[in-house]
């Protein structure tokens, strides 16, 4: 599908060039995203230029030209322009201003539905439901966990102690209401079973792909060819996965390849990739629906850690261990900057369930509006699914 | 005017009066003397680091060393860094007084005059009278400038022990039937011989006095090495080296000016809040380990000013990108930090008074008694006596 047209000229250039980027990308763009600059096109070709004048002010004195940003370009260029130019915290400070005053008027149009956003930590964390999820505010309630773990996450996502595809909660949403409007993403691979249609992504599934760019990045960094993790994106720009799962979709081919070489530690840690893909997910995509699992993180071994790129299994005889006590002080963070991230959009706030739950634990947290309708007393898994389906009406 | 500023220029004032001008002479003589001993230790909490993590309430625990300290310095509650937010240029303001805008990753030296090199053109002092030790081994660059005038000659001895440590594991993992990463023995042998063949390899520069005292900076490092590979705990930190190194640099030359660089709290890239607190501990113990170094070195204590900050803060956990993983939105938990002062000529106190990164430089030189060119950063004076 072609990109819209829109005309803008009129519009300082600082602030079109994201906006023509994207455009360019039209095609690697979620449904959601797409709809996002539509309306920001509209918005911006009915603008009035009052809202951007102190910008078309201060865009020639941080030396804005037509050499140094030619219209519709934004590269690394462009990037490190505004990074070193000493009016650039004016200049985010004038942008926040002029989002102030657009996103309420495209946030009018926005469509509210009911969302659920699933967090399952991984058994095996060192503490109780007391200590589990201190940065949020939310109900603890009182669960039944199945007496075999292993029943725990088909229970909570399919209503049976065995998957039961038919009555997976992401498929249903995926059926319900279209294409990447349910994801799971998790460290290890225990919710692939637990669907086939939504958008799936597994940290551990994705094995091959991240030693490939591993050892692409470990020799691109060793020949010392790159200045930074901007540019190493850029160098690693063609560097796809060949999973048949995701080479026949360009859209999340580029997904988990800008995912996982984000800059931070997305091809290192197991819930750092999570985390970041729930994130970039919920952002861009923004699901219905989302099941986010994470795992427990490796310990950091002596001297080979220091090669951060290097196979760990590989580099050292010390064999690996499980760092609980790490896993948990990481993820309390995690869950917020994900309840968080969510909020920050106007298509989860007022109607979004927030479940986290524990493998296993006999508590879950559940931050919600109060029409998400849970029984009283200890409630079975069944229960919590039933009451998800209720919700998303699926 | 203070009350002690009016009184010393009163007691001047008396003393030009009623004592004799020669004895006033030596007077002088020995102030210079006492300033020539005078010594600056910069250290920065390099990689960044949030005030959240370190000098809040709650943050308190992770820096018990500092805490405990902070009563017997002065404390800076707002060091604000107005640059930009990366490491390379965020060190290189603090360094040259003047707001750097050069390559991020190290690829081209300071546009200003570096502490270093100033202190050394004004008051003549030698090649191994200032230092950079840096994990960040993007540093190299970070002893000297481009500025006309100034430059390499003049500059910093820089050693980066964490590109020399990388080197060694590099090579043992590269060949690993012969020995195990693991062996710290084997680590050891390979550093040692990294030494031997030379710095450059590894991105340093010493400036070397001859065959002689070429040797004799060899056998400095050589000697933190062993105490490094030998501690007590498995070294998976540069930050460990780092120590080790200053440690010996200050026994054995006393150097007058000396950057050290811790680094690894920067792990908070990787996304895993538990690393990066444990660095920051880390990095807290290593700074506590300098203080205590200083107060038992007869050529440092007494006439030493340890100068102790983040070089940035890292993202507020409400507002941008990822939290405390980047380092780049500009919010207040990225730009604020902190600034503690110890030891010679520091009064006890504490301000919320906001001061700049560039106007650390400018301070180390007015304690070093020597005036800079063309730093736009000023002293502060609270700590200037």
């Amino acid at each position: 599908m072609p990109p819209p047209r829109f005309d803008f000229d009129h519009v300082p250039v600082t602030f079109t060039a994201y906006f023509a980027e994207q455009l360019r990308t039209w095609n690697l763009l979620f449904p959601a995203e797409q709809s996002y600059f539509e309306r920001l096109g509209a918005y911006l070709e009915k603008a009035p230029p009052a809202l951007f004048a102190p910008l078309a002010e201060l865009e020639p004195r941080m030396g804005v030209t037509p050499r140094s940003w030619p219209p519709g370009r934004f590269s690394l260029e462009q990037v490190d322009f505004l990074n070193r130019n000493p009016l650039y915290p004016e200049w985010r400070r004038l942008i926040s201003a002029i989002f102030n005053v657009i996103n309420p008027a495209l946030d009018a149009a926005a469509k509210g539905r009911t969302r659920l956003v699933l967090v399952i930590a991984p058994a095996d964390l060192p503490v109780g439901p007391d200590r589990m999820w201190t940065r949020l505010s939310g109900r603890r309630l009182a669960l039944k966990p199945p007496e075999d773990q292993a029943h725990y996450l088909p229970l909570l996502l399919t209503g049976r102690p065995t998957p039961n595809l038919a009555d997976s909660l992401p498929d249903l949403c995926s059926a319900a209401r279209g294409p990447h409007s349910a994801w799971t993403v998790e460290a290890t691979e225990s919710l692939l079973a637990c669907s086939r249609q939504a958008t799936r992504l597994s940290y551990d599934h994705l094995l091959p792909y991240r030693q490939r760019l591993m050892a692409e990045v470990g020799k691109i960094a060793e020949k010392g060819e790159v200045r930074g993790p901007r540019q190493l994106g850029e160098k690693l720009k063609t560097l796809q996965p060949r999973d048949a799962e995701y080479a026949a979709d360009p859209l999340m081919a580029e997904f988990i390849r800008a995912t996982l070489l984000a800059g931070n530690g997305t091809l290192l840690v197991n819930n750092t990739f999570v985390e970041w893909a729930s994130v970039q997910a919920i952002r861009r995509a923004k699901p219905s629906c989302i099941a986010v699992g994470f795992g427990i993180r490796n310990k950091v071994k002596p001297f080979s850690s220091l090669l951060i790129f290097a196979d760990q299994d590989k580099a050292t005889a010390i064999p690996t261990q499980a760092d609980m006590l790490g896993s948990y002080v990481d993820l309390e963070v995690f869950y917020q900057y994900i309840w968080q991230e969510a909020n920050k959009y106007v298509e989860y706030r007022s109607n979004t369930t927030y479940l986290f739950v524990a493998e296993g634990m006999d508590e879950l947290m559940l931050v919600a509006p109060p029409d998400f309708a849970v029984p009283p007393g200890p409630i079975t898994l069944e229960a919590v699914h039933h009451a998800c389906r209720d919700w998303l009406a699926v | 005017m203070l009350t002690r500023d009016f009184l010393k220029l009163a007691g001047l004032s008396i003393a030009q009066r009623i004592i004799p001008p020669a004895l006033l002479n030596l007077w002088a003589q020995a102030a210079d003397a006492q300033a020539k001993g005078r010594k600056v230790i910069l250290v920065t909490f390099g990689g960044g680091v949030r005030t959240e993590e370190t000098f809040s309430p709650a943050g308190l625990r992770n820096i018990p060393r500092l805490a405990a300290l902070r009563p017997e310095g002065y404390f800076y509650q707002n060091c604000v860094n107005e640059g930009v937010l990366s490491h390379f240029n965020s060190t290189g303001s603090i360094v040259t007084g003047n707001w750097q805008r050069v390559d991020d990753f190290g690829f081209e030296a300071p546009a200003s005059a570096t502490i270093f090199e100033q202190y050394r053109k004004a008051r003549k002092a030698g090649p191994l009278d200032a230092w950079v030790i840096a994990t960040n081994k993007s540093f190299a660059a970070m002893g000297a400038s481009s500025q006309r005038g100034f430059g390499l000659p003049l500059g910093a001895n820089v050693v980066l022990p964490k590109q020399l440590l990388l080197d060694a594991v590099n090579d043992i993992v590269r060949k690993p039937q012969a020995s195990d990463v693991a062996d710290r023995d084997a680590v050891h042998r390979r550093l040692e011989t990294i030494l031997q063949e030379g710095y450059e390899g590894v991105g340093w520069t010493i400036f070397k006095g001859g065959r002689q005292m070429d040797q004799h900076v060899r056998q400095t490092l050589t000697r933190a090495l062993g105490s490094f590979i030998n501690g007590p705990e498995a070294p998976t930190s540069g930050d460990e080296l780092t120590f080790f190194i200053t440690r010996e640099v200050m026994r054995e030359f006393s150097p007058s000016l000396l950057l050290v660089n811790f680094w690894d709290m920067d792990v908070a890239h990787w996304g895993s809040y538990s690393l990066y607190l444990q660095a920051v501990t880390r990095t807290d113990r290593l700074t506590g380990m300098l203080w205590d170094e200083v107060n038992e070195n007869s050529k440092y204590k007494d006439n030493t000013t340890v100068l102790i900050l983040p070089e940035l803060g890292r993202d507020g956990d409400s507002n941008t990108a990822n939290g405390f993983l980047n380092h780049r939105s500009g919010d207040p938990s990225c730009r604020n930090t902190w600034l503690l002062a110890l030891g010679a000529g520091v009064t006890k106190g504490a301000t919320e008074t906001p001061i700049r990164h560039i106007d650390v430089a400018a301070t180390a030189a007015a304690m070093l008694k020597f005036k800079p060119e063309g730093m736009v950063g000023v002293p502060v004076r609270e700590i200037l006596v």
